[in-house]
């Protein structure tokens, strides 16, 4: 399959590079588009970001690798990223992980063969407050995960819905 | 020794004001008018030098957890030759225990913008990048509209408010690496590369961002620029523990019934923010161990907490640090191997690779503690555990060979009984 | 002057230095593996720790701060520092691991960590025995180790491209290869894959690492990450002998070592020389050894009934002086050769002017286009200056036609001309075609008598690279009439010195029956009762030197000293002559 870049895509591409003195620092935003836009950053789609670029396919390469949000080949449709560090760790990450190994079938790092679903263990996610939590294909935050919380997160998204933002407050204001 | 009066303090960093993060809500506030001042006010703020020394006055410490006073850093830069120079602000918060930018992102992205803008203005940057891990891709979209807010209101870009100050401010996006939030890995990062720290000197006052001077602040120690320029430094100063002065967010995670992220004074009791602020163990259970800012910083047992407040000069006569404030607190059911492990997971997971210590370090430390964590571990590799912090501590570029070996060294030194109860029998026993 | 002290001596110096390459000019040591003194300082090995302090100034008196007992007072840097990337500042006190026990610790435990993922498997390692990991780990390192658990795994035996492998367990990260596509080449093919501990170099996917300087990342590889395809499990470099020479392949004069064993050239690698190629070489000069080995010829040829066959170089010699007598010296054609070095084409001037025949001509071998400005130049021939300031004929395609249609003897010194495309078969029909050459080809099929002569490896010559610099070349390789043993400035192996007869064999079919040119034309000379006698490169250059204006001074000694010696150029000449 031949990845392109919408009109609209490069518009933005261009509108990024002018926020820089050079290219290169357009590497992470575009590949950002990339993936937004094909669901991965695979080899095919990181050459294409090089050459709208026009930079080495193998600085674009070493980039994709070291940011583990790339997604070097194709997942599921649906990513889910179990937190299990430190706070997860203590409130029950491992327990949310297992769990949903268990109900989708697949070990950590596997999707589902109907591609609906892969699984990820990930490293601290920034709310550690709100643990066990996990996050949904790059995007929205599922916190104080139950059992529960996850069967119904499972239905939903296999009805093809995306979960909306929770907002979570201070503890110490009733406004916000 | 005084005691601070947390419990009248009245948030101002992230005051309980409904839809603050609206521009119109944030100026009815008197948003803006710190800045407003500094590029106006001529009899106050006569040259960017006044800015630069009331904020240093201030000493805001760092609060992304090296704690250096951030006025002192804004010194440092050179003098302008009319050329680039840039502010990269450090939203890329991953150290486990750290949920704190993300409140001001979320509720009050204007105090940061504000900020960021005064620190602009005294350093005479041209550009400002607001580096937000790309986990947080959700406010990342929030700072990218109060920032377009605050453009379209005059506030950032050519001659701001007819002062003849420019500035532009972008959001970059991380992509999944804890180590960009070391401060020269996060200029690599934005500059479209490997997130490798670099090797200092250069500094990046000197050269930074594309070569050029730079300064990088973390967005919580920006955030309180404005109320120092509007209520001065001293004001600033009187707040919390004198060594370590100003509100400061705290996030507490882990085992507590009310976990969350709070604004109060710095030199909060430990044991008042467990139990009072946070609302106590969770379950009724009893408390074993906290790790007072973020996992590098070294755990402390229960009792060793009696009367340490929440300050690095406290916190440094128990052998620890206030780190970034993202408090964790374990209860008496806690296995600290597994937690051990678990830390030691993650600084592996995130070791750049790019110095040996490090790379091959952070490795070695996770695999010995898995096999001791699986019961194939015998206590001599808790020695060599302590000895492989020796050899990874101050050999590195930067300081995540450092954050790796501490908690090993310090919750194997503190928890030793626990360890060597997991650890094989040894075939030749001890005398 | 600023003065800075090492291990408890003073060392003065002018101007800025890195401390580690400091401490290398001294002659002294602190092992490393990232630096490299050509590229960035990445200081990512952490292995050049040394203790670096500075002595006190007492800020009233100006002098130095003293103690108890009247020492002066360091300030210590709180931590170990890297010697690579740390600048010599007047009043620094360091001390290496000759001095001083926390930093031998230092070195001692990177050592251990690099090796925690490193496989042993230097015994069948290329780099064993020139590996700095080996050495370092030997001098420095620690006597066993300590890690039980589980090596990390990671590709082996990936061809990045056509010329080079790679052993990612074997890479210890230091990026040299990396910075060398980004700094060097320039090429960018190379980048590090993964984080931490998974690290490795390697392409982007579906492309090649096929950088025309590609094998220089297998020079600077200090592990055996990254070998060379075509050297891979060919000899161990104790069994080899290195001998320093001049690649001449291209008219850029890299300087170059060749590796042999057996009087075979198993390889070539760059040799440093800060004027002419740094301490790189292109690919393409590396390939150049297999003319040092293969299709040789070896033991003179005669046409015979339009056949040629094996001489005797008794009958070479009378064929080739009968020709010349038979043929007036009107119609003799001497051609001269860029690719042969400045003594052979004086040799063959020598004796044509003894003879009254004129003055060789030559043809500049020059593909316009086919350099990159760096160390491939356009000119495909070592030696086009050369040719120059001995004051040869330079004739283009056209006028070397016409040349040849007018000889009916013509003598040509290592040129393939018809192989190259300058001269056809037509053009030498009838004509009596003389080459001395080392190798096969084309050209020389057509000879009616071939000279087998003696190449680069073989002989000590000089060569004039295109920026007029003069270099020589060493005896590496020995022929039938050459013997290292009794050759002093032949190099010799570990083999040669301290092997026995059943250690270091010696095939005698990879030493070829051929002669350097000068040998053959004195023979044929004193066949003829001539008085010319030249014996070997040091004093044909000597003689050079003294009988021509260009290579005034010019002897190998100096050339010794001062890695090669800039010549006038021939258009610098002709201006000094004019003022």
């Amino acid at each position: 399959m031949a990845y392109e870049f919408t009109k609209e895509d490069l518009k933005q591409i261009e509108e990024i590079k002018s926020r820089y003195p050079e290219v290169m620092p357009a590497t992470l935003p575009v590949l950002w588009i990339a993936q937004n836009r094909f669901g991965h950053v695979n080899p095919e789609v990181q050459k294409l970001v090089a050459h709208t670029l026009g930079l080495p396919q193998a600085h674009v390469h070493g980039v994709a690798e070291f940011y583990t949000q790339y997604y070097k080949e194709e997942k599921g449709k649906y990513v889910l990223d179990v937190c299990t560090c430190l706070s997860c760790q203590l409130c029950g990450g491992y327990d949310i992980l297992h769990y949903l190994e268990d109900k989708l079938g697949i070990k950590k790092g596997e999707t589902t063969q109907d591609g609906m679903f892969t699984l990820n263990e990930v490293e601290c996610l920034g709310a550690c407050g709100y643990a066990p939590m996990l996050q949904v294909t790059n995007d929205q935050y599922v916190n104080h995960l139950t059992k529960e919380k996850v069967d119904k997160l499972v239905e939903t998204l296999k009805k093809g819905e995306t979960p909306g933002y929770e907002k979570i407050g201070m503890p110490q204001h009733e406004n916000i | 020794m005084s005691t601070v009066d947390w419990k009248n303090y009245d948030p101002v960093l992230i005051p309980d004001i409904k839809d603050l993060h609206q521009i119109d809500v944030y100026i009815k506030h008197n948003g803006y008018k710190a800045f407003e001042s500094v590029l106006k006010d001529k009899m106050k703020w006569p040259d960017q030098k006044s800015v630069i020394n009331e904020v240093k006055e201030a000493n805001i410490r760092g609060r992304g957890g090296a704690g250096f006073n951030a006025g002192l850093k804004w010194s440092f830069m050179p003098p302008s030759d009319g050329g680039a120079r840039y502010l990269a602000c450090n939203g890329d918060e991953s150290e486990p225990g750290t949920f704190k930018d993300r409140k001001i992102f979320e509720y009050n992205p204007h105090v940061f913008i504000e900020g960021a803008l005064i620190a602009a203005y005294a350093m005479e940057i041209t550009t400002i990048y607001v580096y937000i891990r790309g986990e947080y891709r959700v406010y990342i979209e929030m700072m990218e509209k109060a920032i377009a807010d605050a453009y379209s209101k005059g506030y950032i870009g050519k001659n701001i408010l007819g002062s003849g100050f420019s500035v532009d401010f972008y959001v970059h996006s991380g992509a999944g690496a804890y180590i960009c939030g070391e401060e020269t890995s996060m200029l690599e990062s934005l500059e479209g590369k490997r997130g490798y720290p670099r090797v200092k000197p250069p500094f990046p006052a000197q050269k930074g961002l594309w070569g050029r001077p730079t300064t990088i602040n973390n967005i919580e120690t920006l955030a309180h620029v404005p109320a120092v320029i509007s209520k001065g430094a001293s004001w600033f100063k009187n707040i919390g523990a004198a060594n370590h002065p100003g509100p400061i967010l705290y996030g507490i995670s882990g085992h507590v019934n009310k976990p969350g992220v709070y604004e109060l004074p710095t030199g909060v009791p430990v044991l008042d923010l467990i139990h009072d602020v946070a609302g106590g163990m969770r379950n009724g259970k009893k408390l074993k161990a906290v790790i007072p800012g973020g996992s590098s910083t070294p755990v402390l047992r229960a009792d060793q907490l009696d009367g340490i407040t929440m300050d690095s000069e406290s916190l440094r006569t128990v052998g620890s640090m206030l780190g970034t404030a993202g408090m964790v607190v374990m209860d008496e059911d806690t296995d600290m191997v597994d937690v051990l492990w678990r830390i030691a997971h993650f600084y592996h997971h995130e070791s750049c690779g790019q110095c040996t210590p490090c790379r091959e370090g952070t490795g070695w430390l996770e695999k010995i503690l898995l096999k001791i964590k699986n019961g194939d571990g015998e206590v001599k590799d808790l020695d060599l555990l302590l000895d492989l912090t020796t050899q990874m501590e101050g050999r590195t570029i930067c300081a995540l060979a450092d954050a790796a070996a501490w908690p090993v060294r310090f919750t194997i030194n503190r928890f030793r009984d626990e360890f060597e109860a997991r650890c094989k029998k040894s075939a030749f026993a001890l005398a | 002057m600023p003065e800075v002290i090492i291990d408890g001596k003073s060392y003065n110096y002018e101007g800025k230095h890195k401390l580690l390459q400091f401490i290398q000019d001294l002659g002294k040591e602190v092992p490393f593996f990232c630096y490299h003194p050509s590229m960035s300082i990445p200081a990512n090995c952490r292995q050049c720790m040394v203790k670096v302090g500075q002595y006190v100034i007492d800020r009233e008196s100006g002098n130095h701060e003293l103690d108890d007992k009247g020492d002066k007072v360091v300030r210590w840097f709180p931590k170990l520092q890297t010697a690579c990337n740390i600048d010599v500042a007047d009043g620094m006190v360091v001390h290496t691991q000759e001095t001083d026990e926390l930093v031998r610790r230092a070195q001692k435990d990177n050592l251990e960590l690099i090796l925690i993922n490193h496989p042993l498997d230097c015994p069948i390692c290329d780099q064993a025995g020139e590996c700095p990991l080996q050495i370092q780990t030997y001098k420095y390192g620690p006597e066993g180790s300590r890690f039980e658990v589980k090596k990390v795994h990671k590709p082996k035996r990936i061809q990045l491209g056509p010329r080079v492998v790679l052993d990612a367990e074997r890479c210890i990260n230091c990026t040299r290869c990396t910075r060398f596509t980004e700094e060097i080449s320039k090429t960018n093919q190379l980048t590090i894959t993964r984080r931490g501990d998974k690290n490795y170099p390697i392409t982007a996917p579906g492309t090649e690492f096929d950088d025309l300087y590609s094998l220089n990342t297998v020079d600077i590889c200090p592990v055996g990450a990254l070998t060379s395809t075509d050297f891979r499990f060919k000899a161990r470099v104790w069994e080899m002998n290195q001998t320093p020479g001049i690649d001449i392949t291209n008219g850029k004069g890299c300087n170059i070592d060749l590796w042999t064993r057996d009087n075979l050239v198993l390889r070539i690698t760059p040799r440093y020389n800060k004027d002419v190629n740094d301490h790189w070489m292109p690919d393409s000069g590396r390939e150049a050894y297999k003319l040092f080995n293969e299709n040789r010829i070896s033991r003179p040829l005669q046409k015979l009934d339009g056949e040629q066959i094996l001489s005797s170089w008794n009958n070479a010699i009378a064929t080739f002086n009968e020709q010349i007598d038979g043929t007036d010296s009107k119609n003799t054609l001497v051609i001269g050769s860029p690719h042969a070095s400045v003594e052979e084409n004086y040799s063959l001037a020598k004796f044509s002017n003894l003879l009254g025949i004129k003055q060789p001509v030559f043809v500049p071998h020059i593909v316009e286009g086919s350099g990159d400005g760096f160390l491939i130049s356009d000119d495909q021939a070592p030696n086009t200056n050369g040719c120059r300031l001995l004051g040869f004929t330079e004739l283009d395609v056209k006028s070397i036609k016409n040349a040849v249609k007018k000889a009916s003897l013509i003598i040509l010194l290592s040129d393939h001309l018809l192989d190259r495309g300058v001269l056809s078969e037509k053009d030498l029909d009838g004509k009596f075609l003389v080459v001395l050459a080392t190798n096969h080809s084309h050209t020389t099929k057509l000879a009616d008598l071939v000279i087998p002569v003696t190449t680069a490896a073989e002989h000590a010559a000089s060569y004039v690279n295109v920026d007029s610099r003069i270099q020589r070349t060493f005896r590496a390789k020995e022929t039938k009439y050459t013997n290292r043993r009794l050759d002093l400035e032949m190099s010799e192996g570990r083999l040669d010195r301290y092997g026995t007869n059943f250690d270091n064999w010696v095939t005698e079919e990879n030493k070829i029956d051929c002669l350097p040119v000068w040998r053959f034309i004195t023979q044929a000379a004193s066949a003829r009762g001539l008085d010319m006698v030249l014996t070997e490169g040091r004093q044909i250059m000597e003689e050079i030197a003294s009988s021509l204006e260009p290579f005034k001074g010019v002897n190998y000694q100096l050339m010794d000293e001062h890695a090669g010696i800039l010549l006038k150029t021939e258009t610098e000449l002709k201006e000094s002559v004019k003022q």
